[in-house]
C-alpha cells in the first residue's frame, strides 16, 4: 500500500504544473454555460415538479429555492469543480424528472422541520448543556 | 509518463514474507510457492514489456497475487490488452473498487480485479485519481464495470468519463457526500426520522443522543514501548532504483 | 514457585518487610539512599551528583553515567529502556522476588535481578540478549504455571501487567500439564475484592500497606508453593488508602469490588480531572462509559498525591448517581416540592431577587462549589447590593483574618513536609482530613527522620508522635516559651506548624489562630530558618474554601444569623449551618446544588446543578493551587452547570452578568483573583510577620475545651459531604468498620485490655 502511494505520488509530482485533465469544460466560460443550461432546465422543471409531487408551494417558491441552491455555490471558480457540481445537479434533476425521488426528498430542500440552533445564552441554557 | 516508457519497469517482490520464511523455523500457515511466484513474475514482466507506456510498476504480493500499477490514461488499453491478448484472456472483471488514502496527492486508488477463466489466473490492475480527475470508464471493455463504477462514483466521488449511466446506486436520493471517503464522518451529517406532523420522513442535522463508541486499547499502567514491535518500514527498492537510474 | 525460579540469590539488598523495622536507622539510610537515587535518575528532579563520583555503565552498549548504588533497572530506565518487572515499584522498597527483571550482564555467570542489583563500574547490561529473553520467558512460564487462565472474566483484563508482559516476553505455548494451585479468597473489606488464585506473590500490596499506608494488616503465610498473601486471620484491610493496592497489583488478584464486572478498560473514556472531596485536590482520571462514571483512578502529580488517592476519592463515585437533583423543583402551597421547568423556577427566583435588595438578600456557599459559581454568585449579589456572602466553613476573621492569603493556606505546600524536620499538628487528624497529606508526613517520617508532635486528641496516625496534650492552653505555653516543646521548635532547622481548620472553627478560633501564628512566628525568628521557609500552615477540609476566601467570601454564617435575610441563596450548602429556625418565617430560600442532601429540603426553589465530574470548574486546594476539573459525563436530567444557572437567573432578573461562556467567566475570575486561573501554579503567600502583628490585636480568650478534630476514627472518614453521604459504597465501609469495632471491643474485653487507649486495640476504633 505504502509502496503504491509513493508510486502514485511521484508520478503526480512530475505532472504538477502541467495542464490538468478537464472533466468537460476547458475554461470558466464553458463551465458557466453548463451552469446556465442546468439552471434553465431546473427553472423549466419546477412547475412540473410542483404538480407531480403535489407540493404545497408555489412555483415562485420553488424557483427561489432553485436559485438559492445555485447561489450557494456562486463562489466556486474552478471549472472542474463547477463541472462536478453540474454533474451532481443533473443527477438530481434526472431523479426529480423521473419521479425517482419521493415527496420527502424534494421537501428536504426546504428544511421546514428543523429547529434552528439557539444563539443567545438563555435559549442555549434552556435547550441543553453544550458549552 | 514518457519517463517510465523508456525503461522496462523492474519487478518487485514484496520482500517481507520471503525473508521471514527463510529464517522462520515454525511452520507458517501459508507456505511459499516458488513456482507460482516465478510464473507470476514472468508474466508480469511480459506484460510490462509489451505495454511500457502505461505500466509503471509490477509487483507480486506475499500471497502470490500479481499487481500491475498503471497510469490512469492506460485503463482502456491495458484492460483491453489483458482481455484480448492470447496469453492473457482476462475476460472477466471480478471486481472494481477504490481505496481512499487521504494523505496521498492522488488520494484514490482504483483497483480492477480481473479473472482469466482460460488460464485459471487472476490479476489486479491499480491506478489512481484525485477528487477532480475524471477516469476513463471501463464499461466499453467490460460491461460488468457499469455498476461498479456507479458504486465508486457514489461512495468515493471519482468521476468516470464516458460512462453510459453514471448516477447513484446505493445512497438515498438527495444524499450529499461520498460515504467511503475517509473524511466522511462515521455518523454521517444527517439523521432521518418519521415526522408525525408533516406525515413524512424528514432528514435533519445529526444530533448524537448516544455516546459514540470508541476503543482505547492502551493500558493505563506500565507498558513496554521498547519491546513493542515497531511496524516494519516498507521500502520500495525497485521503484526507487528505477527513478534513480533515470 | 517463586523459589523454583530463583536458582540462587546474588548479593541483593535484603529489605525488611515489617513496618516496625522500617524505621531502624541503618535500614532507613539504605532505603533512603536507594529511593533518593531513583528520584535522581528516573525523574531528574534531584540535582545530579558531581560527575566525579558517578560511574559509567553500558546499557546494550550505550554508555550512561549513574550514581553509585543505582540499580541495574534504574540505570536502564535512565536511557529509556524499561525492564519488565512485577514486584518492583518505584515508590516501594525492593523485594526482588518475582525474578521477571532478570537481565544478562556481560561476562557475568548468570542473569541478575535488575531491580535489586546495584550497578558496578563498566558493566555492560544486555537487556535484549538471547539469554535475557530466555530468562524472561522461563520466569514467565513459571509465573503462568500457577496463574489461572481466567482472563476473559478477570477485571484486570486489558490493563494487566501479567497479560501484557506475557504477550511481549512469554512463550506462545505451555508445557505445563499438571494441576494448578488454588488459593482461598480472603475477605478484606467492602472495597478490595480478592481472587487470590491469581496472585503471583509480588508482595507489592504488602509493601504498600506497610510502607505507604502504615498499617501492617497484610503479610505472607507459608513458603514456596504454599505461599499466600493475606491477613492471617480474617480481618478488614482498614486503611484510608486501601484502594491503591488495586492499582499496584500487577495481576487481577486485588480488584475493585464496586467496579467488578462493570466495564473493560479499553471501552471506557478517561478524563483527567481533580478530586474535590477533600481540600488536597488529588489528581484523578475519571473513567466513563455510556455517560456514566465507571470508576476513578489516580493520576500522577508529584507535588500533591504522587500516584495514590484515598478511598473516598476512589470509591465515592457511586454517590454521583444517587440522590441527585435532576430537575428544578418549586414548593407549592401545601409545602410539597413539585417538578417544574427551568423557565418557571428561574422566573420565580428572578422575581424574588428583583423585589428585595441589600441586606434582605444573603448567600451561603457550600464545600463543593467551584470558583466559577462562586464568582458568579458574588457578582449576582453585588447586583442586588448585598454583601452578605458567606461560606459554610468558619474561619476566624479577627486580626488579619482572611485579608492575608498566608493566613489561610498550607504555605509550606504538601511537598514541604518532605523537607521539614519538626512538625506540629494542632487540632487536626490529617489521616482522615487529608489522607494524602498524611501519607507525605509518613513518607517524611520514614525517610527523613521527621519528628511529629500533636496538640489535640490522641488519634491513630500512621506514624509515632509526641502527644503534647489536648488543651489549647498548651499552645499558649509553647507560644510563650514555657513549654519544653518550644525549645525543640526553636532548634529545628525547618519546623512546620499545621493547624486543622476545625480547630479554628471553635468559638475561640481567632485566639487559636493568633497563638498559632505566634508559635510559627517565634519558630521562624528563633530557629533562623531561611526567609523562604514558611512555618504557619492551615489544613482545610473542603475543596471550595480557599477559592471562596480568595474571592472575598465571608467565612461563617454569623452575619446571616445576626441579620436574618428575606431571601437566602444556598449554593451547595449542605452542612446545615443555617436552618429554617434561624430565619424569619417568610424567608425565601433558593437551593442550588447537585444532591438532595441537607440543604435542599428547606428550600422554596431547588435548582439542580452539576457535580465535579460534570463541569469545567476551578478548585483551589489547601496549598492555594488552582486546578480544574473537566467534563466527564453530562449532568443528569436537565441539571446545568452552576455558574450558568446563576447567569440565567441574572438575565431573567434584569441584571445580566457579563459572561456567556467559560472563557468569559474565567476572564472574570482572573480580574477578581488572577491566581485562580493560573492552573497548577502555587502562588506563594507572604506577610507572615504582618499577619502576626495583626493577630496580636485579637482580643479573645482561649477556652479550656480540648482540641478535638472532627474525624477521630476511620468511621468518620467515609461520609463527609453530599456525594459521599449518598454513596452506598461508603455506607458499606462505615458498616464494615463499625462491625469490626464491635468485634474488637469484644475481643479487648475478653483479653482484659482496657479500651482507654485506642491504639491498644487493632484498627483503632473507639
Amino acid at each position: 500500500m505504502a509502496a503504491a502511494g509513493a508510486w502514485a505520488g511521484k508520478v503526480v509530482a512530475a505532472a504538477v504544473g502541467t495542464v490538468v485533465k478537464p472533466i468537460f469544460s476547458r475554461d470558466l466560460n464553458e463551465a458557466r454555460r453548463r451552469v446556465r443550461e442546468l439552471y434553465r432546465a431546473w427553472y423549466r422543471e419546477v412547475p412540473n415538479t410542483v404538480h407531480l409531487f403535489q407540493l404545497d408551494i408555489t412555483v415562485k417558491q420553488g424557483r427561489d429555492k432553485v436559485r438559492e441552491m445555485f447561489m450557494k455555490n456562486a463562489h466556486v471558480t474552478d471549472p472542474r469543480v463547477i463541472d462536478l457540481l453540474v454533474i451532481k445537479g443533473k443527477i438530481e434533476l434526472q431523479e426529480t424528472i423521473h419521479v425517482w425521488k419521493q415527496r420527502t426528498h424534494v421537501l428536504r430542500y426546504f428544511h421546514e422541520t428543523e429547529t434552528p440552533q439557539p444563539t443567545d445564552f438563555l435559549s442555549k441554557f434552556y435547550a441543553g448543556n453544550d458549552p | 509518463m514518457t519517463r517510465d516508457a523508456a525503461t522496462c519497469p523492474a519487478v518487485r517482490q514484496q520482500a517481507r514474507c520471503l525473508e521471514s520464511s527463510t529464517t522462520e523455523t515454525h511452520p507458517t500457515i501459508r507456505p511459499k510457492d516458488e513456482v507460482q511466484q516465478k510464473q507470476l513474475c514472468a508474466f508480469g514482466e511480459y506484460v510490462a514489456e509489451i505495454l511500457p507506456r502505461y505500466i509503471q510498476q509490477v509487483q507480486v504480493t506475499c500471497f502470490n497475487e500479481l499487481e500491475i500499477l498503471i497510469h490512469p490514461d492506460g485503463i482502456i488499453p491495458v484492460l483491453t490488452f489483458l482481455r484480448d491478448h492470447t496469453n492473457a484472456q482476462f475476460k472477466s472483471l471480478a471486481d472494481l473498487t477504490a481505496v481512499d488514502v487521504p494523505t496521498r496527492q492522488n488520494r484514490f486508488e482504483i483497483v480492477y480485479n480481473l479473472l482469466s477463466l482460460r488460464f485459471n489466473s487472476r490479476i489486479r490492475v491499480k491506478t489512481y485519481a484525485d477528487e477532480l480527475t475524471p477516469l476513463d470508464s471501463a464499461v466499453s471493455v467490460h460491461q460488468a464495470a457499469n455498476w461498479y463504477e456507479r458504486e465508486v462514483w457514489d461512495m468515493f466521488g471519482v468521476f468516470f468519463a464516458n460512462h453510459p449511466d453514471l448516477r447513484r446506486i446505493l445512497t438515498d436520493y438527495g444524499f450529499e457526500g461520498h460515504p467511503f471517503r475517509k473524511d466522511f464522518p462515521l455518523s454521517g451529517f444527517v439523521e432521518v426520522r418519521y415526522d408525525d406532523e408533516v406525515k413524512r420522513v424528514v432528514a435533519e442535522p445529526l444530533e448524537l443522543a448516544q455516546e459514540f463508541r470508541k476503543f482505547d486499547l492502551n493500558s493505563p499502567w506500565e507498558t513496554f514501548p521498547a519491546y513493542r514491535e515497531a511496524p516494519e518500514p516498507l521500502t520500495i527498492e525497485a521503484g526507487d532504483k528505477k527513478g534513480d537510474v533515470k | 514457585m517463586a523459589e523454583a525460579a530463583r536458582p540462587g540469590k546474588p548479593c541483593e539488598l535484603e529489605l525488611p518487610q515489617w513496618s516496625t523495622m522500617l524505621r531502624l536507622p541503618a535500614v532507613r539510610r539504605a532505603l533512603a539512599g536507594v529511593t533518593q537515587s531513583s528520584r535522581g535518575c528516573v525523574r531528574g528532579t534531584a540535582a545530579t551528583a558531581a560527575a566525579s563520583n558517578q560511574i559509567e555503565v553500558f546499557v546494550d552498549g550505550q554508555p550512561v553515567f549513574v550514581d553509585p548504588g543505582t540499580t541495574v533497572l534504574q540505570a536502564c530506565e535512565k536511557v529509556g529502556i524499561q525492564i519488565p518487572r512485577f514486584c518492583y515499584h518505584d515508590r516501594l522498597s525492593i523485594a526482588g522476588n518475582c525474578r521477571m527483571c532478570l537481565v544478562e550482564i556481560e561476562k557475568a555467570p548468570k542473569p541478575v535481578a535488575a531491580c535489586a542489583m546495584p550497578v558496578m563500574k563498566g558493566w555492560n547490561i544486555l537487556t535484549n540478549s538471547e539469554r535475557s529473553r530466555k530468562a524472561r520467558e522461563g520466569v514467565m512460564e513459571f509465573l503462568l504455571a500457577n496463574h489461572p487462565l481466567d482472563c476473559p472474566i478477570c477485571d484486570q483484563g486489558g490493563e494487566c501487567d501479567l497479560q501484557d508482559q506475557s504477550m511481549m516476553f512469554g512463550s506462545d505455548r505451555s508445557r505445563f500439564m499438571e494441576g494448578k494451585r488454588a488459593v482461598e479468597d480472603k475477605n478484606i473489606g467492602p472495597l478490595v475484592k480478592t481472587i487470590m488464585t491469581r496472585c503471583i506473590q509480588c508482595t507489592r500490596c504488602i509493601r504498600f500497606a506497610n510502607e505507604i499506608a502504615g498499617v501492617d494488616d497484610l503479610g505472607t503465610t507459608g513458603r514456596g508453593n504454599d505461599m499466600q498473601v493475606g491477613t492471617y486471620i480474617e480481618k478488614m484491610f482498614m486503611s484510608e488508602l486501601s484502594g491503591n493496592v488495586i492499582d499496584i497489583c500487577p495481576v487481577g488478584a486485588l480488584t475493585s469490588k464496586p467496579y467488578a464486572f462493570t466495564a473493560r478498560p479499553w471501552e471506557t473514556r478517561k478524563i483527567e480531572s481533580i478530586d474535590v472531596l477533600d481540600a488536597v485536590g488529588c489528581n484523578i482520571v475519571v473513567s466513563t462509559r455510556t455517560g456514566e462514571v465507571m470508576r476513578i483512578l489516580p493520576r500522577l502529580h508529584e507535588d500533591i498525591n504522587e500516584e495514590w488517592i484515598s478511598d473516598k476519592t476512589r470509591f465515592a463515585y457511586d454517590g454521583l448517581k444517587r440522590q441527585r437533583l435532576i430537575q428544578p423543583m418549586v414548593k407549592n402551597e401545601e409545602g410539597l416540592f413539585v417538578y417544574s421547568s427551568w423557565e418557571d423556577a428561574l422566573t420565580r427566583v428572578a422575581g424574588v431577587l428583583q423585589s428585595f435588595q441589600g441586606k434582605d438578600v444573603a448567600a451561603v456557599a457550600g464545600g463543593l462549589v467551584d470558583a466559577e459559581a462562586l464568582v458568579a454568585l458574588k457578582d449576582l449579589m453585588s447586583r442586588v447590593n448585598s454583601d452578605t456572602l458567606c461560606t459554610e466553613e468558619v474561619f476566624p476573621t479577627a486580626g488579619a483574618g482572611t485579608d492575608l492569603r498566608s493566613n489561610y493556606l498550607l504555605n509550606n505546600k504538601i511537598v514541604g513536609v518532605e523537607e521539614a524536620d519538626i512538625l506540629l499538628l494542632i487540632g487536626t487528624n490529617p489521616r482522615f482530613e487529608a489522607p494524602l497529606f498524611n501519607a507525605r508526613i509518613r513518607k517524611s517520617w520514614l525517610q527523613n527522620d521527621l519528628k511529629v508532635a500533636v496538640v489535640g486528641s490522641a488519634v491513630d496516625l500512621t506514624y509515632t508522635y509526641d502527644h503534647l496534650g489536648d488543651s489549647p492552653q498548651i499552645l499558649q505555653d509553647i507560644a510563650s516559651g514555657k513549654h519544653e516543646f518550644a525549645k525543640v521548635l526553636n532548634q529545628a532547622k525547618k519546623p512546620m506548624v499545621v493547624v486543622g481548620s476545625a480547630a479554628l472553627q471553635r468559638s475561640d478560633g481567632a485566639a487559636i489562630h493568633a497563638v498559632v501564628s505566634t508559635i510559627a512566628h517565634n519558630a521562624r525568628t528563633k530557629s533562623r530558618v531561611g526567609t523562604d521557609w514558611k512555618v504557619m500552615n492551615i489544613l482545610h477540609r473542603v475543596a471550595s474554601q480557599v477559592a471562596a476566601l480568595d474571592l472575598g467570601f465571608k467565612p461563617g454564617v454569623d452575619a446571616i444569623r445576626k441579620n436574618p435575610p428575606k431571601v437566602l441563596y444556598l449554593l451547595g450548602a449542605d452542612e446545615g449551618c443555617i436552618t429554617r429556625q434561624d430565619l424569619p418565617k417568610d424567608c425565601f430560600i433558593i437551593y442550588q446544588g447537585h444532591h438532595g442532601d441537607i440543604g435542599a429540603p428547606m428550600a422554596d426553589v431547588i435548582l439542580p446543578g452539576a457535580a465535579y465530574t460534570e463541569k469545567y470548574a476551578t478548585y483551589v486546594n489547601t496549598e492555594g493551587r488552582a486546578q480544574q476539573t473537566k467534563v466527564a459525563v453530562t449532568p443528569p436530567g436537565i441539571a446545568r452547570e452552576d455558574w450558568r444557572i446563576i447567569r440565567a437567573v441574572s438575565e431573567l432578573a434584569g441584571m445580566t452578568l457579563p459572561y456567556d461562556n467559560l472563557d468569559q467567566i474565567r476572564n472574570r475570575l482572573e480580574e477578581v483573583s488572577p491566581n485562580l486561573v493560573r492552573y497548577d501554579d502555587v502562588e506563594a503567600a507572604n506577610y507572615f510577620s504582618q499577619a502576626n502583628e495583626l493577630s496580636k490585636l485579637v482580643n479573645q480568650q482561649l477556652l479550656a475545651d480540648p482540641l478535638v478534630p472532627p474525624q477521630l476514627t476511620i468511621k468518620d472518614f467515609y461520609m463527609t459531604d453530599p456525594i459521599s453521604r449518598a454513596s452506598q459504597t461508603m455506607a458499606k465501609c462505615v458498616k464494615a468498620v463499625v462491625e469490626v469495632a464491635v468485634i474488637d471491643r469484644w475481643r479487648a474485653d475478653a483479653c482484659g485490655v482496657s479500651g482507654a487507649d485506642p491504639r491498644a486495640v487493632s484498627g483503632a476504633l473507639v
